[in-house]
């Protein structure tokens, strides 16, 4: 944490905006890593006016062909178009990866903030809880909750969040309870504010920086995650496009064309390594001791 | 220097090398790979799946067998019966069983006793799923050791075609299954060339030779049936000489890639599968008959047989298998007319479309079907939500009721009145005591079914079976889509020792002769 | 140090009947009826009392999670519903082949990336830092079933040295080469990782005082980076370790799949497969003894190693 003025005497946006452009400044990767990882998004968002065909109409004629002019990356095993399926498979993995990593974000910062400032046995309770929550492998803990409530969209979002939360409680907790011994937040009780207000108004600003590198480590971890399961079988239900299940049907027809589960896999790639860029170089602008300061 | 450094190291190359490499003399192990996750029952009278017929074939004889390699009744010859009479009405058969016939794991000799318990094993409801074909026998007695007397109630046409080593006619070894009972389908005890040594679930079973097989000893020592669900795991396994015999993936691309490697052979063979969507037809929406005109009209066989491969598929042709005994080979199947079955939709009440639902199995060449299938019913805004489960889980969840919707791929005796029994038949309707694979509440046909199975004169039969499958159809009770051949490859050092043409089972035979020429 | 341990194990149970808690309350807040979920909604009203009672679902909550928690304690972790043997005689029977790839996948994992970490720490902000930051991140970054297809498809189709379906038994030569390709592709991920760690810890490490001094007092650097910065470096490589551990169990559930492996990765997808549901449970309790062990060893191992710990 710094050392100068409190943060929560400046407006908190004001100030993470401009310790946002400072960390990403100091480590030029997380430029990179923003850059590509926005590319993405963007060709996710306009995917029904980039797409040059419907992802879903299949053409039985023309099963597992290389890339051509028409279909620049070829076709899948039903003769559905790869470029076009891949462009909307991006729209489910990130709308799944933001959905759940957002609600994740908000669950855990609540718990961890909690658990901080009310201390003693509640926190010692609740983190345990937490550690052995993150210690399961997301992947299993994921796929277990799918299997059981069956696997939807709402229901991919609520396992991976739930894999998410306690990584989100870790993080929000430690500062809350650095700050809570602050000589002002003592002012402020003095002054009879509530718990509440104190927790959001100057607690909060303090920990955004840390929750929003965890928020892109996390949001790769989602992505790889809800891919992971579609591999596996527990994607969002074909024939809806989603990278995991792409690979899946790539895997199983790679001997008669490789593109199908390259492309997907490649993309996969791609957005999760732009998002660790990201996380890592923001992470490593805001802790001093990784940037070689001693 | 060189001792220590250059001598392990060609010791640990050459050990790597020989692990790289087969040393042996001539290969007695056959190892073949199926495209299932695990073994579902692996009892003859109970398993209606094509992984776990095939490996049973290779355990089980009947009284009588068709020609290995042949499809059609005409090669039926003596197994375990070496001769039989019968009486002028063909209502008494009487079958002499050859000495010395022996069950595997010491059971001890197979006589007419063992006979007579696996056909009323084979014709009861609790322990069999074939019982219905056993309707008409009406008396099964060991007149002595090697005499098994048969008498029916009517005179069946294709009276021998039930015993042969297939479903029902597998005979099973009285002492082992009495003692075994339900723990027969984890170590089922036959007569045949291979028997039962050991099964790890999720990845194969292994056979090895019944060195007392009245045929003669096999010429196989061992054969190791693995699960690999994954096709192109599959497939790389036999590429890479790992699998000896696999069950290929259905489709003539798969035939065209295959054919180029050397040293392969590859069959596409006859039973056919004929794939069909049963519905039930008291499950709301599918309870209008227009909804299921609808979904008649919205698909389009020739699509789907396009997507298979025309080398490796045909066009279904009626509600019952083309070639069988008793198909109407020009059966009025309703046309593809994506717009009609949109108004139909409209005139049922469902101007925006309708959803249905089907369990359906994860084995891969059903479901890319089943995807396709959902392609086309989406255009006449039919949405059809795809549960997906295992091959066995969903064998057994369809016999639950638990689908509105079935697709089932299945090839019978090739006669009509079986499959028209089994899929289309009140008794055979799944959940009742008497249930076979009748997914679809329909009873319209009971009258001519029952008529046309004890008719004795052939053209009576055959008109009284085509107007059954007219009225099936017309009623949209099931819809056929296509019809499978098998398709399965082997290395060509792998001699079966018969000319393969087909199988009853769907897979090839492994008999006493096949074997290894290198 | 006695209550040390004594309070750790005693969290350790705690734990264990929070997230057994937490199991039971999952398996039930599924919305309607986990007869209706496994039979789906043709099943008729008959079908669905029988499965709710083969579940124990009609009897009241408490005495279900009082059923629920004794067994889990005697050890009685459910049936398999498909086949009736229990969970833990399945999970056992594939368990050593997990254990093996786990065990193999860190060994290379640590013998890759232990030596990596320490050149990237001792050669920071330069170029093999630089480089060695990336690649690790890019390994990190692959889902593993995507590196699994390329090396399956690297190493067993366009260059066939190694097998495919990989469960052969028998041989060495024949161990080794099912077990090479999974345990590379879980291996090279794993390195990433832990050369990330060993990075960070040793970054941590050199910049503390008693570096400083034995560097002025002559010692070469060779020998205060990898006898005395390594040592005290490893104490949090290795605690990383034990949490890997479990990261390294979900992944191996897709190389299984990939490569065609038995393991627990395989049975749980099979159990799915099958809709077994008492299996599901069963694992989930298994998987959490699991990882609560694993906690508790680590905890512990640290513990022993750092004495500062103990103090807090």
């Amino acid at each position: 944490m710094t050392v100068s003025a409190p943060r929560s005497l400046r407006a908190p946006a004001h100030y993470f905006l401009r310790s946002a452009l400072n960390a990403f400044n100091t480590n030029k990767t997380s430029w990179v890593g923003l850059v590509i990882f926005t590319l993405i998004a963007l060709a996710a968002l306009l995917a029904p006016l980039l797409a040059p065909h419907d992802p879903i109409e299949q053409n039985v004629l023309a099963k597992l062909r290389p890339p051509t002019p028409d279909h620049l990356l070829g076709t899948d095993s039903f003769g559905r178009d790869i470029l076009s399926r891949l462009l909307y498979g991006a729209r489910v993995s990130l709308v799944i990866g933001f959905i759940a990593t957002l609600a994740a974000m908000a669950v855990g910062s609540a718990i961890g903030l909690f658990a901080g400032w009310y201390g003693h046995r509640f926190d010692a309770l609740v983190m345990q809880a937490m550690d052995v929550l993150l210690a399961f492998p997301s992947l299993i803990l994921g796929l277990i909750i799918v299997a059981m409530l069956g696997p939807s969209m709402t229901n991919i979002i609520a396992a991976i969040a739930l894999t998410s939360v306690p990584a989100f409680a870790r993080i929000a907790r430690a500062p809350t309870i650095a700050v809570k011994q602050r000589e002002y937040v003592e002012a402020c009780r003095a002054l009879g504010y509530s718990d509440a207000r104190i927790m959001v108004r100057h607690i909060l600003p303090n920990i955004f920086p840390e929750i929003l590198v965890m928020g892109s480590l996390w949001l790769a971890n989602a992505i790889r995650t809800e891919a992971s399961l579609a591999f596996i079988g527990l994607g969002v239900k074909p024939p809806t496009a989603t990278w995991g299940g792409m690979i899946r049907e790539g895997f199983e027809n790679i001997l008669d064309s490789a593109w199908l589960a390259l492309a997907p896999g490649f993309a996969i790639l791609v957005v999760v390594f732009s998002l660790n860029l990201l996380g890592d170089g923001l992470r490593d602008a805001i802790d001093p001791k990784l940037r070689g300061e001693v | 220097m060189i001792r220590r450094v250059v001598f392990p190291s060609a010791i640990i190359l050459v050990g790597l090398l020989c692990g790289a490499s087969h040393v042996q003399a001539e290969k007695r192990i056959l190892t073949v790979g199926m495209g299932s996750a695990d073994a579902g029952k692996l009892d003859p009278h109970l398993t209606a799946t094509t992984p776990d017929k095939g490996l049973l074939n290779w355990m089980f004889n009947g009284l009588v067998r068709i020609k290995p390699g042949q499809v059609s009744p005409e090669y039926i010859e003596p197994d375990i019966a070496e001769s039989w009479t019968s009486n002028p009405a063909a209502t008494e058969w009487t079958f002499n069983i050859r000495p010395g016939v022996q069950c595997h794991h010491g059971y001890g000799e197979f006589t007419s006793e063992d006979a007579a318990y696996s056909l009323r094993r084979a014709a009861t409801k609790a322990t069999s799923a074939f019982s219905s074909d056993f309707a008409s026998f009406d008396n099964v007695e060991a007149v002595d050791k090697l005499t098994l007397k048969i008498t029916l109630k009517n005179p069946v046409p294709g009276f021998l075609g039930y015993l042969v080593n297939y479903h029902g006619g597998n005979m099973v070894c009285k002492k082992a299954a009495e003692e075994m009972r339900e723990n027969f389908s984890r170590k089922p005890i036959g007569t045949g060339p291979f028997e039962f040594a050991e099964y790890q679930p999720q990845q194969f079973v292994k056979l090895r030779a019944n060195k007392q097989y009245f045929r003669g000893p096999p010429q196989l020592d061992e054969i190791v049936y693995r699960y690999i669900p994954s096709d192109s795991s599959r497939d790389l396994a036999f590429q890479s000489g790992e699998l000896d015999l696999i069950y290929g993936r259905q489709e003539e691309i798969w035939v065209d890639r295959i054919s180029k490697l050397p040293g392969v052979k590859v069959s596409t063979m006859e039973l056919a599968e004929m794939s069909a969507l049963y519905l039930n037809t008291q499950s709301k929406p599918l309870d209008d008959i227009r909804v299921r005109q609808a979904i008649a009209h919205a698909i389009d066989r020739q699509s789907i047989v396009a997507f298979k491969g025309q080398s490796t598929s045909r066009p279904a042709v009626s509600v019952v298998p083309s070639g069988y005994l008793g198909t109407d080979e020009h059966a009025p199947l309703y046309p593809y007319d994506v717009e009609k079955a949109k108004r139909l939709l409209s005139e049922a009440g469902y101007p925006n479309g309708v959803t249905i639902k089907t369990v359906h199995t994860t084995l891969t060449s059903m479901q890319n079907v089943i995807e396709a299938v959902q392609a086309q019913l989406k255009k006449a805004n039919i949405n059809l939500d795809v549960e997906l489960v295992e091959h066995a889980t969903f064998h057994q969840k369809i016999r639950e009721d638990l689908s509105q919707v079935v697709h089932y791929q299945a090839a019978r005796f090739p006669v009509a009145d079986v499959y028209l029994t089994q899929f289309y038949h009140s008794r055979s309707q799944v959940k009742t005591p008497t249930a076979v694979t009748n997914f679809t509440h329909c009873n319209l046909a009971d009258g001519e079914i029952d008529a046309a199975r004890i008719e004795t004169d052939a053209a009576r039969q055959k008109a009284l079976w085509k107007t059954a499958q007219e009225k099936l159809i017309r009623e949209v009770c099931g819809v056929p889509i296509y019809e499978q051949l098998q398709v399965w490859a082997w290395k060509d050092s792998l001699d079966l020792g018969y000319e393969l043409k087909g199988s009853l089972n769907l897979s090839p035979p492994i008999t006493e002769k096949t074997r290894f020429t290198k | 140090m006695a209550a040390f341990i004594i309070r750790r194990l005693g969290f350790a149970v705690v734990t264990l009947l929070a997230v057994l808690t937490l199991v039971f309350v999952l398996v039930r807040i599924v919305p309607g009826d986990p007869a209706q979920v496994i039979l789906g909604d043709q099943a008729s009203r008959d079908a669905i009392l029988a499965m709710r009672a083969r579940l124990g679902l009609d009897r009241p909550l408490w005495a279900q999670y009082v059923e629920f928690l004794s067994g889990a304690v005697q050890g009685d972790w459910g049936v398999s519903m498909v086949t009736g043997r229990p969970v833990i005689a399945e999970v056992v029977r594939v368990l050593p082949w997990t254990m093996e790839l786990t065990c193999v996948s860190l060994l290379l994992g640590a013998v890759i990336g232990v030596p990596l970490g320490v050149w990237a720490a001792v050669r920071r902000n330069r170029l093999t830092d630089y480089m060695a930051r990336i690649v690790s991140l890019l390994g990190l970054s692959f889902p593993p079933f995507v590196s699994a297809i390329l090396l399956l498809f690297g190493f067993a189709i366009l260059v066939p040295w190694f097998p495919v379906i990989s469960a052969t038994t028998g041989s060495v030569s024949a161990w080794w080469q099912a077990i090479a390709l999974p345990a590379v592709n879980l291996g090279l991920i794993t390195a990433a990782y832990i050369t990330r760690v060993t990075r960070s810890a040793m970054l941590e490490v050199l910049s503390e005082d008693y570096v400083r001094t034995a560097r002025a007092k002559g010692v070469p650097w060779h020998v205060v980076v990898w006898r005395h910065a390594l040592r005290n470096a490893l104490i949090p490589i290795i605690t990383v370790f034990g949490l890997y551990l479990s990261i390294l169990i979900g992944n191996s559930v897709l190389t299984e799949i990939v490569f065609n492996r038995p393991g627990l990765g395989k049975l749980i997808v099979g159990a799915l497969n099958q809709r077994d549901y008492t299996m599901l449970q069963g694992m989930m309790v298994i998987y959490t003894l699991i990882v609560v062990l694993v906690n508790l060893a680590t905890d512990l191992a640290y513990a022993f190693a750092d004495p500062r710990v103990k103090l807090q």
